[in-house]
C-alpha cells in the first residue's frame, strides 16, 4: 500500500535566533513617528503667534 | 563587551535625537529667554481692582519698552474684563493677566497664548499679533458652574 506520508522531508526555514532585523525596523518606525510628530508640533508653534 | 551592530545604530540614533530635542529647549530658555507665563510676579488677589495695571483693564500704548502695547486682563468667576478688545495688526503686545478668585485658564484659541491664571500670581506673554481676525479667549481650567460660559474676544484689525 502506498504510504504518501513516509519519506517526505518537510523543510522549514528557521531564521537565525539572534537576528535583530525586526527589532531594528520597529525601533526606527517608532523613532521616525516621534520625530515627525515633534517637528509637526514645533512648526505649528513657530507658525502661530 | 559585545554589542550587536544594530544595537549600536539605534543607541546612537536615540541619543542623538534626545540631545537635539534637549538643545532646542536649552536654546529656547537660555538664549531666547523664554520662560513660563507665570514667573515669580505676584499680587495680592484681594486688591486686584486697586492695583496697577489691573485697575484699568484693556489695551494701553506704552513707550520705551520692548513692546508697543500692554493688554491687561482680569479674570473672575465667570468672565474676563475686558469682554472684548481690539488690537491693531502687527502690534507687539505684552498680555498681562491675573485672577481675583480661583484658578482660571486663559487660552486664545488658535494661537500660542495659553496661560494658567493663579490667584496671587501674574501671568504674562509677549507676542506680535501679525494675523488679522477674531480670536476667542476661553477658560480651560475648570473654575465652577459657569466655566463653559466664560469667554472673551480679541479682534486683530488692519
Amino acid at each position: 500500500m502506498a504510504q504518501p506520508g513516509i519519506g517526505k522531508k518537510t523543510q522549514t526555514k528557521v531564521e537565525d535566533q539572534s537576528s535583530l532585523k525586526g527589532t531594528l525596523a520597529s525601533v526606527f518606525l517608532l523613532g521616525f513617528f516621534l520625530i515627525v510628530t515633534w517637528v509637526g508640533v514645533y512648526f505649528l508653534f513657530v507658525d502661530r503667534f | 563587551m559585545h554589542i550587536h551592530k544594530f544595537e549600536k545604530i539605534w543607541l546612537i540614533f536615540g541619543i542623538t535625537t534626545l540631545i537635539v530635542f534637549l538643545s532646542v529647549i536649552g536654546v529656547s530658555a537660555f538664549y531666547l529667554g523664554n520662560q513660563p507665563p507665570s514667573c515669580l510676579a505676584t499680587i495680592n488677589p484681594e486688591k486686584v481692582d486697586t492695583t496697577a495695571p489691573f485697575d484699568k483693564p484693556g489695551l494701553k500704548k506704552v513707550e520705551g519698552k520692548e513692546w508697543d502695547y500692554e493688554l491687561v486682563f482680569v479674570a473672575s468667576a465667570f468672565a474676563y474684563n475686558p469682554g472684548q478688545v481690539e488690537v491693531p495688526k502687527g502690534a507687539k503686545v505684552k498680555v498681562i493677566a491675573t485672577t481675583k478668585d480661583v484658578i482660571h485658564g486663559f487660552q486664545v484659541a488658535g494661537t500660542n497664548i495659553n496661560m494658567m491664571l493663579e490667584p496671587g500670581y501674574i501671568s504674562e506673554y509677549v507676542t506680535t499679533f501679525d494675523k488679522a481676525g477674531d480670536y476667542l479667549i476661553v477658560c480651560n481650567e475648570y473654575c465652577g458652574v459657569g466655566h463653559h460660559m466664560m469667554s472673551s474676544k480679541i479682534e486683530v484689525v488692519e
